[in-house]
């Protein structure tokens, strides 16, 4: 036997116990048959053994995250932090198992006591102290938008725009801001936002297990959602809106939440945005996880791209709606550098570039920054855009780029 | 009058540069009360050190003996509680470096004078000590005051007070050493050269340093590329040694080398003053930060805030087109 | 062995934006994470390896307020058997000799054959704690270490010199050791350890403990952001800009 120490092994209520208290009560659900990680994008990467099915055991067992050797655990923990809570396993599971939960549930404990990996808890430590993952000063989160002379949110307003910290700041990804703000002139809409007021929305931080520092963070902008009279949240972030849609009420923040390519859909059929400029170019559409699986929203970004005229919209055989694979960067997994050849994103660019696409269409800041990065570092002849971008581009102005 | 007395630190047969910025300091401090300056030096075989350190003193006081040969904490504490007990100085200065940290805590606690270490300024204030420090990884700037007594001690961070050219012409006083044998608790063995791989940094025209703000190791290409594309090597600050991306000999600063190229350029640096102390001697800096408010803004010569991740890539098509 | 690792939780203030508070001698810290101090971590890391190796116990000791208990709680996760907190709130201000002084007296009671410090805290940048302990202990002690090895006849001890160098002493035990950071692997603490240092109890020594008179060697009259020094002429616009008049200065300069 190759591992011989793990024959014998102690059973842990307490930690079970602890467990469970944390959320992860579907591991009892679980009768072992597997099917979790077959579909689990790590199985598609093949290089890294990541054995999805054995975390209920481990959690009912106590025995998660528990090697007494420091190189054991090192590789444990690494290894709770490799699920991208894409929850293509909670799709299959014949028992509706929450698997991230599971693994939601150690990673809290693990942050309260400092035990997870450093890249995280230095994004948490940003979101603490300025409101975004990449550190950068709270004025600046309205600079997008004072370029191109979007208000500050106020109460008569219709729709709070809230563009998540990527695009707030990123120079790439402060494209999609600008072509969801203009689109949204385009179509009439009265909107503001709430630039240094706001903070991350929290989701991926809550994800790594910073519970009490997504609470504190989630309760500023609750507070000042309420103060400034917000009903209507716009999101560009997918992720943005479970956090609100799903997360938020429990803290007592009941706001609309609406994802852009629904808008921007509804926009389209009542004639108050119309598509008219040729794109001429393949494009395939990449579902990203928490859009399509997590919140059900499969078909507004399809139809938005169906309507541009002389756009042919491809699919990823096998692969699409709630079959997509992840680009790998959930659940805090954008600040975790695995190792080369161990990467989700390059397979699904793979995927993706093997359709003939000119064009990968995504609707989420991760899937753009995931895509965009492995496109350079993959030396790809491919472009990256948000479905915003390309609706954009569509209406025939140039004012973006 | 204050009388200020000044440690030299020396190793392997050299003055070390914090030396001369030391005893600049105190000259100055103790000429504006008229007081004098007396350096300290304990070494074996030393009298090629001393003419230099006669210009820069008022009084040199020296002890040969060779329990002196090599550098011992223990060895310094015992010796100079001698010679200061004896001396009575109003301050005595020391480097804030591995030589000055391993023995003036200890040394002013035996004495009972009150001390501080990693001072970036002193001044004599209502006949105490005033000291300005640092704090919070150089974000915050404090002034202290020292405790009243007739007698200080003090650790000076190296870089910031800029050595000057010495004129005085300093008596010497040859002195027994008050100490003679290394304790049997803690002696000094052997120094060892770090491993040297194949590049040498401190022989490069061109370097690029790269820090934390690259994020990854998989960025490291990037930086390699960019640095092959302007003929330079790559060198690094402290925390990607730890991360063991970069090897050790590639750590620009006060526990790496001490560089001096044509070219620096700071890459993601923040500018810690243990990184400046290594690179300030650069004919050239240029600094990428997106940070504008990091120190390595202070000692650069031109400053780019942004993002590395679409600067280098930019400056290296710019400097290709220029080499064409 | 016995051995004392001495932690602070500070502050992490690397990424963060540093203000002055209102009373002009700390800084605004209700939005600041905090941490293990970086250095202790390896100095804690430094004593687990030693335990491991030779048996024993490890006596984790903190001065701070309340919150630094969670950092002991840590340092038990990782490997600690007991820990200690010193009530910083019954103290008054502290500098690093004033901090040496009550973890001498705290220590004085303990059988020990090492302590290990870091070399320093990131918040207060004094590199005194350790070896003044190690004076008030009348113990040998060395600074800016990165190795410690101990076998059965001697203590073989690296400290890190400037210029990549390295001095290698012998000494012997008990001994104080201020370590260096990046000089080992810091472990991550397992559930059940997690779970088996909730419940330690933490002892709480105060004033009425503690009751010698310890003075601080200087006193802090204020706080203020740095005066900015020979700034770098800021070269401005795009990436593509910036990067044009970039190359043009290398090519000035004849590096190209
Ligand atoms: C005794 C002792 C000796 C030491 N010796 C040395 C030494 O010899 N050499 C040394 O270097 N350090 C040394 N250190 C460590 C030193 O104190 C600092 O911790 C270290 O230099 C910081 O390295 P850094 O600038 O790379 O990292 P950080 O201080 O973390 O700075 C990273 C910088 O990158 C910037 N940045 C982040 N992302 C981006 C981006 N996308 N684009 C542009 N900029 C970005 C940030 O704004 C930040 O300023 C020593 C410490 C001690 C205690
Ligand atoms: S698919 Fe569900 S039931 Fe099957 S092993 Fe996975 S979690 Fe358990
Ligand atoms: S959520 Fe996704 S990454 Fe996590 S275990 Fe399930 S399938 Fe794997």
């Amino acid at each position: 036997m190759a591992n011989k120490k793990n024959i014998v092994v102690e059973i842990n209520p307490e930690i079970r116990e602890a467990l469970v208290e944390m959320g992860a009560v579907d591991a009892y659900k679980c009768y072992q048959c597997g099917k979790c990680a077959s579909v689990c994008p790590w199985f598609q990467v093949g290089t890294y053994e990541f054995l999805v099915f054995r975390f209920p055991l481990e959690t009912v067992l106590g025995l998660i995250a528990s090697s007494e050797d420091k190189d054991d655990l090192a590789r444990e923990v690494d290894k709770i932090y490799r699920c991208v809570g894409c929850e293509a396993c909670v799709d299959q599971c014949p028992l509706g198992v929450k698997m991230p939960h599971i693994l939601r549930s150690a990673r809290r404990i693990l942050v309260d006591f400092g035990s997870y990996p450093e890249n995280l808890k230095s994004v948490v430590q940003k979101i603490r102290n300025v409101g975004n993952p990449l550190g950068e000063p709270r004025e600046k989160r309205a600079d997008w938008a004072e370029e191109i002379g979007v208000k500050d949110y106020s109460e008569e307003m219709e729709i709070l725009y809230f563009a998540c910290c990527l695009p707030s700041y990123d120079t790439r990804l402060k494209n999609v801001a600008k072509a969801t703000a203009f689109l949204l002139k385009r179509a009439g809409v009265s909107f503001g936002i709430l630039g240094a007021k706001e903070s991350c929305c929290g989701e991926a931080i809550r994800r790594v297990g910073a519970e009490s520092v997504y609470q504190e963070t989630a309760r500023s902008n609750i507070g000042n959602f309420k103060e400034s009279g917000v009903k209507k949240v716009l999101v560009s972030s997918p992720h943005c809106y479970v956090t609100f849609q799903k997360e938020y009420p429990d803290l007592g923040g009941e706001f609309d939440a609406v994802h852009s390519t629904e808008f921007f859909w509804k926009c389209i059929e009542q004639g108050k945005i119309l598509p008219k400029k040729s794109f001429g170019k393949k494009v395939v559409y990449h579902d990203p996880c928490t859009l399509g699986r997590q919140s059900g929203i499969y078909d507004a970004p399809r139809n938005i791209l169906g309507s541009i005229p002389d756009l042919e919209l491809l699919e990823v055989e096998d692969f699409s709606r709630n079959l997509s694979l992840c680009c790998g960067a959930g659940s805090g997994a954008l600040w975790i550098d695995w190792p080369k050849g161990e990467r989700m994103a390059d397979i699904r660019i793979k995927q993706l570039v093997d359709t003939g696409a000119d064009v990968i269409a995504v609707a989420c800041p991760y899937c753009l920054q995931m895509f965009e990065e492995t496109v350079k570092a993959m030396n790809l002849n491919v472009q990256v855009m948000d479905v915003s971008e390309i609706l954009f581009e569509s209406l025939g102005e140039d004012e973006v780029r | 009058m204050a009388n200020i007395l000044a440690v030299v630190e020396h190793r392997q047969g050299a003055v070390r540069d914090i030396t001369y910025e030391l005893l600049t300091f105190g000259r100055k401090l103790a000429e504006k009360t008229d007081g004098k300056l007396t350096g300290v030096l304990l070494g074996h075989n030393v009298d090629n050190l001393t003419d230099n350190l006669k210009k820069h003193v008022h009084r040199l006081i020296v002890a040969d003996h060779d329990v002196f040969k090599d550098f011992n904490g223990d060895v310094y504490q015992q010796a100079l509680a001698d010679i200061i007990k004896k001396e009575n100085p109003f301050l005595t200065l020391i480097g804030n470096t591995a030589f000055g940290i391993d023995f003036c805590p200890s040394l002013a606690t035996h004495l009972g004078v009150p001390f501080t270490t990693d001072c970036i300024d002193a001044e004599i204030a209502d006949s105490g000590i005033r000291v300005t420090r640092q704090l919070y990884d150089g974000k915050m700037d404090t002034h202290m005051k020292l405790s009243e007594s007739p007698s200080y001690m003090l650790t000076m961070r190296s870089g910031t007070c800029p050595a000057e050219e010495g004129n005085l012409s300093a008596e010497m006083q040859k002195i027994e050493s008050p100490i003679t044998t290394q304790p049997s608790y803690k002696k000094f063995i052997e120094y060892i050269e770090a491993a040297v791989g194949d590049v040498d940094i401190t022989k490069a025209d061109v370097l690029v340093g790269v820090g934390r703000g690259i994020k990854e190791q998989a960025n490291l290409s990037m930086v390699e590329d960019f640095a092959k594309a302007i003929g330079g090597v790559v060198a690094c600050s402290r925390p990607i040694v730890d991360a063991n991306w970069l090897p050790k000999d590639r750590q620009v600063g006060s526990s790496g080398k001490t560089v001096k190229p044509k070219l620096y350029i700071a890459v993601g640096i923040s500018g810690a003053f243990q990184h400046i102390a290594g690179m300030k001697n650069a004919d050239t800096i240029i600094a990428i930060n997106k940070d504008s408010n990091a120190p390595i803004f202070n000692e650069a010569d031109y400053g780019i805030v942004d993002d590395l991740f679409k600067v280098l890539p930019a400056l290296k098509s710019k400097i290709m087109e220029l080499k064409k | 062995m016995d051995l004392i690792v001495c932690i602070k939780r500070v502050p992490q203030t690397a990424e963060a934006e540093v203000r002055v508070d209102s009373s002009g001698k700390d800084i605004v810290k209700d939005r600041l994470t905090f941490d293990m101090n970086e250095a202790d971590t390896y100095a804690l890391e430094a004593a687990i390896l030693l335990k491991e190796k030779f048996g024993g116990t490890i006596t984790a000791i903190s001065l701070g307020v309340a919150d630094a208990e969670d950092t002991l709680r840590i340092a038990l996760a990782k490997g600690a058997d007991s820990a200690v907190r010193i009530k910083a709130e019954d103290f008054g201000e502290l500098d690093g000799f004033k901090t040496a002084a009550l973890l001498k007296e705290v220590i004085k009671d303990i059988k020990f054959d090492a302590i290990f410090t870091g070399c320093m805290a990131t918040d207060d940048s004094y590199y005194q704690v350790g070896p003044v302990l190690a004076e008030m202990l009348g113990v040998p002690h060395a600074t800016l270490v990165s190795k410690v090895e101990v076998s059965e006849e001697k203590v073989r001890v690296n400290r890190e010199l400037e210029g990549g160098l390295i001095e290698h002493l012998e000494m012997s035990l008990p001994a104080v050791f201020a370590v260096q950071t990046g000089i080992n692997e810091p472990r991550y603490a397992s559930l059940i350890a997690i779970r088996r240092a909730a419940g330690k109890e933490i002892k709480i020594l105060g004033k009425e403990d503690i009751p010698v008179e310890t003075k601080t060697n200087s006193t802090l009259e204020e706080l203020f952001v740095p005066p900015v020094g020979k700034r770098a002429e800021i070269l401005t616009g795009s990436a593509d800009e910036v990067a044009a008049r970039t190359a043009g200065i290398i090519k000035e300069k004849g590096l190209i």
